[in-house]
């Protein structure tokens, strides 16, 4: 226990393991095989409800039916492939979901320019290799390979930021449902309840495509940002003291008010337009997700919290609002400049602390 | 329901969603266990007459009953029937097992009338607020009834549960409790909140208790009657209420109306757009209708979703059969999770955006919209009671084979006037003339059918491109036009001739003569000529003079293109022109507000005397130019114009223009009449102007000699002036200038080419802000 304590980040099946056990020991619905939880038992931990007499918190607020469309994907023992703005929850619900369906969301591959084809499926630990020939104990297995094993989900983060080819090594593993270790001569077939959750940005179009034969093995859910001001502040409130009772930081949690203005500074440079519709703006050039407001959020608290009188103040969430706002100098620092000017200022008196602190920083 | 014997117990009454496929096939077979000796409908009474002809072979739905009334202002009732609309199944089998089918509710005179008066309490009082609210209230419950049973909205809880329920008996019982109880929590409020749509619901039920009552006077057994309402009445037709009174149905209000069949289309019947009982996806449900007759509800799915693959193929997006199969597998597997034995549409659509658009609905959106409303249209075989206006206008799409574009999907139509030598027979020869004045008569009794599209090649008045799209808001303007005329024609014509009546001026009236010759009608056109003889003896407005002039001559000038006989018009555009040739100097005292309006009167004129001048007296016109050219108490600007004209036919010679141009410049002429005569000189020919140096010469000592404030003054007319001019023109302009005053060419343009510096650009600016307001 006091190990789990120290854990910088538990995974999803720790954090919520009580939710998880109770869920578990409520659940009346049919469990497909390989499954720890039957499909309705996996939405309700993912958008919340109640089991038996536990709260169950929801992780994913707002679109429940992209939810049940991404368990009815992982039901037929499809793929599936989350895409989203940066900072829409991708890697969170691929997490969540995997933590309830399966109870281990660890096994991930994360996608980069360097990750090759031996990540995907197998590699050698050479030593033994050379010392005794290919032999099970010196293989060594990808997440991949070891979720086909166990018949659980793994996890691909930023598939897209893959080289083509690597990403092409799933193509094989998705339709024969196996992988095949010629050294050995034996095929690895895949345990039911296998598949592969990935995540893939929209900011990465067109770095490395995804192969029109790899994407036709995935189902494709587009997770939206959040749809309304109300969805998002909740989300950001709920995010921030959970994140925030986790990092054990000293500063009280921002008042509804703080969060609310930075959600609607967010959603406004986000959408280019002011929240009642009536004012276009200009857009900064980096994406300002729902993801980034709760960041900024936690950052601001860390800074009251260390230097500040423990409470959330104007100043820290102005440094924060300018750090997320201006993230290219030429261009998004006449942006942030235009937002105070045209909108900040022009709001009243809730607004007047912020603007000045902004100003103050910006000047 | 309730023991009391009273005089509609005992009937068998089957409650329907209307436009519910399940509903029909469940009725269907209810029908053929009871063997019913008679069956009853939801639906105006007066209707029953039809009921045997929309069942005719041939008839192919969507097909509507309209109701509408005799006078003006036209009010219109509408009852929509598709294939799979219970009451429509219930009439086919009626039909097939020879057994009578009659509606019951309230007569469509009765319905129109209360219709109107209920509106007409409800516009004036808060009522519709109060009904807003109630209704808001009562939706908000069905969504509520939804979220219970864990869908997104009413329409899938709806689908869910009642569509997708297979045994018959039980269908009946679920829709009938079910509306039972939902009508037992809303109907005291109701009355309090809406209480004239309750009143009226009362006495429609009242009313189709009657006419249960009756049917059972006559002796048939009531078991062997089968009534088919709307679910929600049917706890309101049993037993234990009394039917309406052989007097109170007398004391019901009437409007005298008449009724009609007309084909009806998927697109109106989808919940996008008006008329109340809709479904939204008509095509969808139809699919569901086919899969069911054949047996088979669990085809739905794999059909539906292929034809949405096959639409993306269609349009050029290739989906493979593979991911119609993954599509159907995540449907089945959504419908799973909401513990459905098969996926709603909902689940289908959701699969079809996850595995057919990659996730992005804009890429299926089309396909979608293909697949659940469709283009479908339905049909009516000649012969079926149709208002005599209908029938013509079938006929005439026949004769003119413009069949193929009666269609929900807009379509152009190119059409050459000019005689085809290629075909043999005149009629042939002529059939696109033939459709123009068909289309163009559609167009005057604004049928929304027909609208004309702009032609590409300019003049050429042998071409017309229009667009065609068939709605059922055409087909009701159609029925609509019965009042006018009995066939296109003669409505057309009735239109003219009330518009005449109603034209005040010779404008109005030389666009009707203009409308009757493109409607191809010779009678009107000879009315609508007679009535602008008339009106041209008061006429003393220029502008409409001209205007009507305008009309006039195209269609002297074209008149043969359409085969009709315009020289009469040739001694009315005469008097016209003489008329505003003699108006014209009296005319060109004005101000220089209506100057601008004089002036397009003055050219109008003028094209107009020389496109005619073998009929028109142009000698006098010119003489009338001159008289108002060299005049100097009529409006410069025309004076100027005058000129110009003259200048433009050769009339005048160098001397005479260097004096007139030193005369109306010369020093002491004040700026507004020196500018303002230079501008109407503008108008015209400009290259005529440029090749005369003289005037340049002339103009720029003129505005030398003017002080500061004269100057400024000037400036007003000179901007107005050179605005129209191309910046070609202005460039030799300068050019010019830049010569007289002793700078050559290639300076002048370097000059021209330079970029204004800071301190000219100033001055601009601050030309800009000057306040022209005062002059």
């Amino acid at each position: 226990m006091d190990q789990k304590q120290n854990i910088l980040r538990q995974p999803a099946e720790l954090l919520y393991a009580h939710e998880l056990s109770a869920l578990k020991a409520s659940d009346k619905g049919e469990r497909p095989e390989g499954w720890q939880l039957s499909p309705r038992a996996v939405l309700t931990f993912i958008t919340g409800g109640r089991a038996g007499d536990v709260d169950i918190t929801p992780k994913y607020i707002g679109h429940t039916r992209l939810v049940e469309i991404a368990i009815a994907t992982l039901l037929t023992d499809r793929a599936l492939l989350l895409i989203g703005e940066p900072g829409t929850a991708k890697s969170w619900l691929s997490e969540n979901l995997t933590a309830a369906i399966h109870g281990d969301s660890s096994k991930v591959i994360q996608g980069t320019a360097g990750t090759t084809e031996e990540q995907v499926r197998y590699s050698w630990n050479y030593a033994m290799l050379l010392a005794n020939g290919p032999s099970e104990e010196a293989l060594v297995k990808s997440p991949i390979y070891r979720a086909m094993e166990t018949g659980g989900i793994s996890r691909f983060e930023e598939i897209s930021r893959c080289a083509s080819e690597v990403q092409d090594a799933l193509i094989s593993i998705l339709s024969e449902k196996t992988i095949s270790v010629p050294e050995l001569g034996k095929d690895m077939p895949a345990a039911r309840g296998f598949s592969i959750i990935a995540t893939a940005n929209t900011r990465d179009r067109g770095v490395n495509d995804m192969s029109a034969a790899l994407k036709r093995r995935f189902n494709i859910v587009v997770l939206p940002a959040p749809s309304d001001l109300e969805t998002e502040v909740t989300i950001v409130r709920k995010r921030v003291s959970e994140i925030a009772a986790n990092y054990r930081l000293g500063s009280a949690v921002p008042e509804e008010e703080a969060v609310r203005k930075v959600v609607t500074i967010f959603r406004e440079l986000r959408s280019g337009m002011t929240v009642d519709g009536k004012e276009k703006l200009k857009q900064p050039s980096g994406a300002i997700s729902t993801a980034e407001a709760i960041s900024l959020l936690i950052n601001s608290m860390a800074l009251a919290s260390s230097f500040g009188d423990g409470q959330v103040a104007e100043e820290d969430l102005a440094a924060g609002l300018l750090g997320a706002v201006v993230k290219d100098e030429a261009k998004d620092d006449t942006v942030w400049k235009e937002y105070l000017e045209n909108v900040m200022k022009k709001r009243g008196a809730d607004w007047r602390g912020l603007y000045r602190a902004c100003r103050e920083l910006n000047s | 329901m309730s023991t009391a014997a009273a005089a509609t117990s005992g009937v068998q009454l089957f409650g329907v969603r209307h436009l519910s496929p399940t509903g029909a096939i469940h009725l269907r077979t209810f029908l053929d266990i009871v063997q019913p000796q008679l069956v009853l409908v939801e639906g105006p009474s007066d209707a029953t007459d039809l009921i045997s002809q929309m069942t005719l072979s041939g008839v192919k739905p969507p097909i509507a009953i309209l109701a509408y009334t005799e006078q003006l202002p036209i009010q219109t009732v509408v009852f929509p029937l598709a294939e799979y609309s219970p009451e429509y199944q219930a009439f086919v089998w009626a039909a097939k097992h020879g057994v009578e089918a009659r509606f019951i509710d309230l007569p469509s005179p009765v319905s129109i009338s209360l219709r109107a008066s209920r509106r007409a309490i409800q516009d004036h009082n808060e009522a519709g607020d109060a009904a807003q609210q109630h209704y808001h209230h009562i939706n908000e419950r069905y969504e509520r009834v939804a979220e219970l049973a864990g869908e997104p909205d009413y329409e899938a809880y709806w689908e869910r549960c009642f569509e997708h329920m297979d045994e018959p008996g039980a269908y009946r019982q679920a829709i009938h409790a079910f509306s039972r109880e939902m009508r037992e929590l809303s109907e005291s409020e109701e009355r309090l909140h809406t209480p004239y749509e309750a009143a009226h619901n009362d006495i429609r039920e009242a009313y189709m208790r009657m006419s249960i009552a009756k049917a059972l006077e006559e002796g048939i057994a009531a078991e062997k009657i089968v009534v088919v309402t709307g679910a929600y009445h049917v706890s309101a037709l049993g037993a234990d209420m009394a039917p309406m009174s052989d007097k109170e149905a007398a004391s019901l209000p009437s409007i005298g109306t008449k009724l009609t069949l007309m084909p009806y289309s998927y697109y109106k019947l989808s919940s996008h757009s008006g008329y109340g009982a809709g479904n939204p996806a008509p095509a969808y449900f139809e699919l569901a209708w086919r899969c069911l007759q054949s047996g088979d509800r669990g085809k739905l799915s794999s059909l539906y979703l292929a034809s949405i693959a096959g639409q993306m193929r269609d349009s050029g997006t290739y989906r493979s059969a593979a991911s119609v199969i993954e599509a159907v597998r995540l449907a089945d597997a959504l419908a799973s999770m909401h513990g459905g034995q098969q996926p709603i549409l909902k689940d289908l659509r959701d699969a079809a955006v996850t595995c057919l658009g990659d996730g992005e609905l804009s890429v299926v959106a089309d396909a979608l919209v293909r697949t659940d409303i469709g283009t479908a249209i339905g049909a009516l075989p000649e012969g079926v009671s149709q208002t005599p206006i209908q029938d013509d206008l079938n006929r005439n799409l026949k004769m003119l084979k413009l069949e193929k574009y009666k269609t929900t999907v807009t379509t152009d139509l190119a059409l050459d006037l000019r005689e085809n030598r290629r075909v043999k027979s005149e009629e042939a020869a002529f059939l696109d003339l033939r459709r123009s004045f068909f289309l163009e008569r559609l167009q005057l009794l604004q049928i929304s059918f027909a609208k004309k599209g702009s032609v590409r090649q300019d003049g050429a008045t042998w071409a017309e491109n229009w667009v065609l799209r068939w709605t059922p808001e055409a087909e009701i303007e159609i029925v609509e036009s019965i009042m006018k005329g009995e066939t296109i024609e003669l409505a057309a014509s009735f239109c003219i001739k009330e518009s005449l009546e109603k034209s005040a001026n010779i404008v109005e009236a030389a666009a009707l003569v203009k409308a009757a010759w493109q409607c191809g009608l010779p009678t009107s056109m000879e009315d609508a000529r007679r009535t602008l003889q008339q009106l041209a003896v008061e006429a003393g407005d220029y502008s409409q003079i001209s205007a009507a002039l305008r009309e006039l001559s195209i269609l002297v000038q074209f008149g043969d293109v359409r085969k009709m006989d315009t020289a009469v018009l040739i001694p009315l555009l005469q008097q016209l022109f003489l008329r505003g040739t003699l108006l014209l100097v009296d005319s060109a005292v004005c101000s220089d507000d209506a100057a601008t309006s004089m002036a397009a009167a003055i050219i109008d004129m003028h094209t107009v005397s020389q496109q005619h001048y073998d009929l028109v007296d142009d000698e006098r016109w010119q003489q009338q130019l001159e008289q108002l050219a060299y005049r100097d108490d009529r409006n410069a600007k025309l004076s100027g114009l005058a000129f110009a004209l003259l200048l433009e036919r050769n009339k005048i010679e160098n001397e005479r223009l260097a004096g007139e141009v030193s005369r109306r410049l010369s020093p002491g002429i004040p700026a507004d009449i020196g500018a303002g005569w230079f501008e109407g000189l503008s108008l015209r020919n400009r290259y005529v102007l440029l090749s005369r140096r003289q005037l340049w010469e002339q103009l720029d000592l003129y505005l030398q000699s003017l002080d500061e404030e004269q100057f400024r003054r000037s400036l007003v007319f000179l901007r107005r002036a050179f605005a129209s001019f191309e910046a070609r023109e202005k460039n030799a302009i300068a050019e010019l200038l830049g010569e007289l005053w002793g700078l050559g060419v290639d300076e002048v343009a370097d000059v021209l080419q330079r970029e204004l510096s800071t301190e000219e650009q100033q001055k601009l600016d601050e030309l800009n802000e000057f306040d022209f307001g005062d002059l």
